[in-house]
This record gives structure tokens, sequence and C-alpha cells, in this order.
């Protein structure tokens, strides 16, 4: 369903708002005659406030930071390790090119192998220990856990799990994720092995090979998605601040005026039949 | 001893109340208010709640009527899964559907958003309060008997049971949340509560026809039928106006002349028409300033034309469309260029952000906050200030409507450095600042004991602000609350009267305008006075 127009419902502050006025809440409808004049935006206040959002949790930080010391392990983990994936599409597409992807082996091929080892270890850690961090809250804390359902915990013992299971893959077996990076390469290639691989599929890096797949796969389902929702959230809803000045706002304002309600109530006198639009200009049921 | 804690499913099991306000549990009060610190909520008596819901939390909003028969409760219920199934449907709720599907989907219950409320803070944390409980309610009826399979994963995915205490509790508790959005400020995600409890009121109201009587009959339904919320029809008004007028020249000495319904002026200024009868000052000291700068403008005499209000905004966009589509045609009549709005702050919203995605091609005359122009007329020099005959402390109020919703901030703040010169903020303000508690009606909801709940929790954290901003003022000379917003004046009105703070601690309120003519060197009087 494509969903429509809504009314707007914009709250303030706007970080694209330009100057002074993201920082303090103010709107263009602070000026004399806004609509006579150009609207200014600031993309680059939008992106100065949202990059210390998305990547450090700022704003949970400033308003719940007891929380925010388990939550940002477990969200900067996760980023960790979705950089962690980049780096190992970027050193599987080298081998593919036939560079190699080892210490020594040319800048390109030593700095994608050990920015791979940093942030593939820091986030597997980083995001065991915030999930089992968030898990015990959730359940300790009678504010959380009266709120909480099966599912809630069911996702985060989910997520616990892959990062759990990827910590002991790394541990046991593939300090360096070779074998990781064997698996982007075998994708990208369909089914090819890189030249001295063969022979090093493990069980916890399989698993977590499974485990991370079906993660992908889940999360959309689940409010987890949040994380990339929280763009609609911001820019659909919080910072929708569009006046209707234009044609496409006029347009489809009256392709919503032009819809057919079926609300019950006596004084909305709605039969299916009569517009939104028909409807706003009558007077309730109560008047006549 | 602390109360047990209320779950979500015992909305749903029957109890005479599912949470009690206590007298103890609230934030004290500093000295001198120590003697309200014991004082509970009024019982009501069987007589009053024998037939009407009342077994939330010890007041009432709505007043729904009992079911009688176990019929009447199964067509209450149908009828709120059908309105529930409207809400989430383009042709019913194309007005907030994409953002009520957001706020239903994607909270992650952290309950950051519960510190920020003050209800919820005020009433000693009523875990009901607490902004995502009716929140979650509404989740979990929304997953269970509207979603695909939605009984079968309840019992993974939170269980509740629907019958007639939900329902009936759902209702009234969607009216102990004033709407002031700070819940939705800040959260992480975006999710925003105050969303959804307007949402549930919609329900209520264009499902089941269930509002308060203030907002709905005596609100909205009589504003379309005499004109104006307030009873007064166009007769009455103009008759209480020439009164204004002739009062302006007799308190200031300076002689003004109100504009009614002249066609082609600059501007239509909408008033709330509650300042008419309850702040008549505001509405001269507007006149005043406008005459005095030279404006172009009028008022309107037409049914509906000289009451800014809209209810529909707290409660129904059928409602609200109806209002809004009014104005407009009354501005397009009277060929003005702008509308103005004056103090009130939801009827901003209402007509300036709202009603931007109603009002379509000749109806979409611009509008736009008198707290702007007023900032435009006081920087101009056009008008001569003597701001020494504001030598008193003052404070001011952000209407949530204005500020937050708008992002109209900094206007009324130039005006009151240039006029004021014993100005002072309120700790937190600015988008950040709390809800004077009579927000989305609750200002003129006063039925039962509602007016009386309303001061103890929803306007306790203003009353707090308002003494900290004061508290390093001697008790005995005047201070000045500022609030350039009419449902805010009636409830910053009924804490200083509940409070005494006018005895005690000689607070005053009143609007911006009237700090305006009040320093105005033109007026040989002060319009300000402080009695009583």
């Amino acid at each position: 369903m494509r969903l429509p127009l809504h009314l707007r419902w914009e709250l303030y502050p706007v970080q694209h708002e330009a100057g002074k006025r993201a920082e303090y809440g103010g709107s263009y409808m602070e000026e004399v005659n806004w609509w006579e004049k150009k609207k200014k935006s600031s993309l680059y206040n939008e992106i100065r406030y949202m990059v210390p959002e998305i990547l450090f949790l700022r704003g949970l930080k400033k308003e719940n930071p007891r929380l925010w010391n388990l939550s940002f392990p477990f969200h900067f983990g996760f980023y960790l390790i979705m950089g962690t994936l980049g780096l190992l599409i970027l050193g599987a597409l080298c081998l593919v090119l036939g560079l190699p992807v080892a210490p020594g082996q040319g800048l390109l091929g030593s700095l994608i192998y050990y920015l791979t080892i940093l942030s593939g270890f820091l986030g597997l850690s980083l995001g065991t220990v915030g999930t089992a961090a968030l898990f015990r809250r959730r359940l300790r804390d009678p504010e959380l856990r009266n709120y909480s359902s099966f599912f809630d915990y069911w996702n985060l013992a989910f997520i616990f799990a892959f990062f759990l299971v990827g910590l002991l893959a790394w541990l046991f077996h593939d300090h360096a994720f070779d074998g990781a990076r064997a698996y982007v390469y075998s994708l990208l290639t369909f089914g090819g092995i890189p030249a001295g691989m063969a022979g090093n599929r493990t069980f916890w890096g399989s698993l977590s090979i499974v485990l991370g797949s079906l993660l992908i796969a889940y999360i959309p389902l689940t409010h987890m998605s949040h994380m990339f929702m929280k763009y609609f959230l911001y820019h659909s809803v919080k910072w929708e601040d569009i006046p209707n000045t234009g044609s496409r706002i006029e347009g489809e304002v009256l392709e919503n005026l032009g819809l057919k309600p079926t609300w019950a109530a006596p004084h909305i006198g709605a039969d299916g039949k009569q517009t939104w639009a028909q409807i706003a200009a009558s007077a309730p049921k109560e008047k006549k | 001893m602390k109360a047990p804690l209320i779950k979500l499913q015992d909305i749903a099991r029957p109890s005479k109340r599912l949470a009690q306000i206590r007298a103890e549990d609230l934030p004290p009060l500093p000295p001198p208010y120590e003697d309200f610190n014991q004082k509970n909520l009024t019982e009501l008596g069987e007589e009053k709640t024998a037939n009407v819901e009342a077994s939330l939390d010890g007041t009432i909003a709505i007043g729904i009527p009992k079911p009688k028969t176990k019929e009447e409760e199964e067509k209450y219920l149908r009828a709120f899964l059908s309105g529930l199934r409207k809400l989430f449907e383009k042709k019913n709720n194309w007005t907030f559907l994409q953002p009520l599907l957001l706020s239903m989907e994607h909270c992650a219950k952290c309950q950051t958003c519960s510190e920020a409320c003050p209800a919820f803070e005020m009433s000693g944390r009523q875990e009901i309060y607490r902004p995502n409980y009716r929140a979650e309610v509404l989740r979990r009826i929304y997953r269970k008997y509207i979603k695909p399979f939605g009984k079968i994963s309840a019992k993974l995915a939170g269980d509740i049971d629907l019958n007639w205490n939900t329902i009936a509790r759902l209702a009234e508790l969607a009216y102990r949340c004033t709407l002031c959005r700070r819940c939705a400020s800040v959260c992480p995600i975006g999710v925003d509560n105050g969303l959804i409890t307007h949402e549930i009121r919609k329900l209520f109201s264009q499902e089941l026809g269930i509002a308060p009587k203030e907002i709905h009959e005596k609100g909205s339904v009589q504003q379309m039928r005499v004109g104006s919320s307030t009873g007064m029809n166009p007769m009455a008004v103009k008759d209480s106006v020439e009164f204004i007028q002739e009062e302006m020249e007799e308190i200031t000495g300076y002689k003004v002349e109100i504009p009614w319904d002249k066609e082609g002026a600059e501007v239509l200024l909408l008033h709330n028409a509650g300042e008419v009868l309850a702040w008549p000052e505001n509405v001269g000291a507007f006149a005043i300033i406008f005459q005095a700068a030279g404006i172009s403008w009028t008022l309107s005499s037409e049914e509906i034309g000289y009451d800014g209000v809209n209810y529909g905004l707290w409660y129904d966009d059928v409602q609200l469309a109806r209002v809004a589509v009014k104005h407009a045609e009354i501005a397009r009549t009277l060929k003005v260029k702008k509308i103005i709005l004056g103090e009130c702050g939801h009827a901003h919203k209402a007509l300036t952000v709202i009603a931007d995605r109603v009002l379509t091609g000749d109806l979409n005359i611009p509008r736009e906050s008198a707290l702007v122009l007023l900032d435009e007329i006081v920087g101009s020099g056009k008008l001569k200030f003597d701001p020494s005959r504001n030598d008193f402390p003052v404070t001011l109020h952000d209407p949530c409507n204005v500020v937050r919703a708008m992002g109209i901030v900094e206007p009324q703040r130039r005006i009151l450095r240039k006029i004021a010169p014993k100005f002072r903020e309120m700790t937190p303000h600015g988008v950040d600042n709390y809800c004077c508690g009579g927000g989305s009606g609750f200002a003129i909801m006063s039925g039962y004991n509602f007016a009386e709940w309303r001061t103890l929790i929803s306007s306790r954290k203003k009353f707090l602000q308002i003494l900290d901003a004061f508290k390093n003022e001697p008790l005995e000379i005047p201070k000045y609350v500022c609030a350039p917003c009419s449902n805010c004046k009636g409830s910053i009105r009924d804490i200083l009267e509940y409070y005494q703070a006018t005895e005690r601690s000689h607070i005053y309120y009143g609007g911006l305008v009237e700090l305006i003519v009040n320093a105005m060197a033109e007026m040989k009087k002060p319009i300000i006075r402080f009695e009583g």
C-alpha cells in the first residue's frame, strides 16, 4: 500500500533548519510573510546532527544515560559488524582481482587485513557484551520487564547467539577472518574458493554464517528494523515541514480529500459516498 | 507503602479503581506551599459515579455511560474494533496513517519517554500515566485483534484481553495526557506516544461518538452552531468588543477603534473568543498595538470567524477540518492578505500547520503567528517604549503548540528582552518547555473533579517551574508570568488560584500584548494592574 501524504506533525527542533534555528528549535515560520521567501534548509546542520545520533546514539546518552551504557556497545557492535562485512566484501573483491589480503602484501591488502580484524573483533566483543547487558537489564528492571514479551527476550537472545558464536569462531579458528572472507569470496564467485583456503570450514564459522544470514532476514520482521526505519520516523514525520505552497503537495491533498471515509459516529455524517472535502464543508449532524 | 506495579493486562481486570493517586507520592511543593503537600484528590461520591465509567484513577474526564446489558457491552466492543481497523485504513485515516504506523511498529520499549512526561513524574510515577502504557495497550490490542494470526502470536508478542474495562479505561486514559509531545521529542527512535493518544481519542470520537462534552458538544459543535465555543453569537461578541473598546480608553487613556468586517484589510485577526470574556485586556491590547503601528486589520463578525479555537485538533480530524475550512472561507470573503492567529497556541497549530494539508486553492490563505508580527512591530521602531514601566520580574511560559509544534521560539523572546528588563527564563524552556498542564483541552475540562486532578497533577510541574523562576525574588513584590496562549493562561490562572500563589507570592499572569502595551510610552496609564 502506498502511504498517503499525511497532515503535518513535525516536532522542533527540525535539524535541517538553517543557521542557529536548528540549535534552538526555530522554524521558517518565525519570519514575517514566510511564504514569500525562499525556504532555506541546511544539509550541513542535518548531517552534523545525524552523524553523532546514528553512530553514538547522542539522544539516548542525553535522555537515558543508564541505558546508553548498555545500548551503545550493542549498537556500535552492530555497526562494526556491518563495517566488517563491507571490509570482507572489499577483501574478497581484491582476491577476485588477484590482490592478496594479508600482512606485508601491499598497502591495500595489509590495510584491509588489519582493519577487518580490528573491526570484527571489536564488533563481536561489543555486541556480545551489549546484548547480554541489555538482556539482563530487561529481565531485572521492573520498568522494562513489565512491558516485555517473549519476543523481546527472544530477539536479544538471537542477536546474542550470533555475536557469541562469531566471537567463538574468531577465538578458536578464524583469528584473521580469512574463513569469513573466503565465504564472501565464494558468494561473489558462485562457489569459488580462494587459493589456499580449501578445507578451512569450521563448525563455529559455519554456524555464525547461518545465524548471521537468518538475522538479516529476521530483523525487518521485528521492531528492530527501527535501525533503518528511524530515517522515516525523522524525515517523514518529525522533520517533515514542507508547506503547501507548491503543486505536488496540493495535488496529493486534493487526492486525499477525494477519499470517502466511513467513520460511524453520527456527527461525522459519513456514508461511504461523501468525500472528505464534502464532509469538511458540511456541518456536524448535531447542528442540523 | 509502595503500590504494586500495575501491569498492562491489569487494564482489563475488573477492580474498583486501577490506580490510586496519593498525596504522599506526589513531588513536594516548596515553602510557603507545604500545606498543599497533604492534599488528596477529592473523592467522587457513589451518586456521581454509579452510572459512568470511573474505575481508572479517581477522576473522570469523559463520563462514559456504563453499558446496561451484555448486548450493549458487545456493541461497544464491536464499535471499538471497527474504529481501530479504520485508524489503519487510507480512506479513513490518511491524515495520520504513516505517523501512526511508524509509532505502532517501532517502539523499543526503552521507557526513555517516561522521564520527559510531566504527568507521569508529577503523579509520583503512576504506571498508567507512563506515556508508553496506553500506547502499549493499544499496540497489543492492534496486534491481537487486527493483525493476521494475532490471537496466536499474542501469546508470544504480549497478550491483552479486550472487554468493557479495557476500552472504557483506555478512553479515559487518553485524557490523562496533554499531548504536549515532550515524550516524542526525547524518543531516540522518533516514536510518538502522544500521537497514539491522539489517535485513541479520534477512534472514540469518530467511531463511537465519545468525547468530553466540553470539547465536543459544548466545544466544536457549539462553535459551529452559534459561532463560538464560548456560546457567544455574533451580536454578543460585537457588544462585548464595543465594551472592551470603551474600557481600553478608560484604563490606558488611549482611544482605540476596533474594526469589524473590513473588506480588503491586510490582516484578519483571529482571537480565541475566550479572551473576549476572560481576558478582555488582551483583545484591547492587540487593538492598541495594531492601531498605533498602522496595521490594516479587521475582526470578523461572521459565525466562527471571531473564534479562532479549533478543538478538533485534540480529538477529531473531521471537526478540525470543518472549523479550519470555515476560518479560511471567512478570510477569503473578506479578501484579506493573511490570517493572524492571536495568543492561542492550539489555534496556531490547527490553522497554520495542520490545516496546511486540508486547505487548497483559494482557501489556502497565508497564516501567521501574531508573535511574529508583534516582533516585527516592536523591532521596527514604529512604537516608542519605556521598559521601566515593566520594572517587575517577568518569566515566559512557552505554549507547546507554538514552540515545540511550530518552532516559533525567538520572536517572543526578542520582544521581552526589549520591553521587560527583569525577564528571566524558566528551566527548561523553549522547545524543551513543560506543558502548562491544560493542553489538549484540559484547561476547559472541569467536570466531576477533573479540574482538581489537573491542578494537582498535570499542572504541578508548571507551578514548580514558575516558583523556581521567581525563587530569588522577595515574596511581596509583584511578578508576572507571561503566557501567550489562552488555554495556558486558563490553566495558569487555575494553578495560581488553587495554590493561592497571588496571595502568598504575589504572582500574576497575563499575555504578551499586555506587557507590550504596558511599556508603550504613548499610554497615559498602565494596562497591567496588580490587583486581587
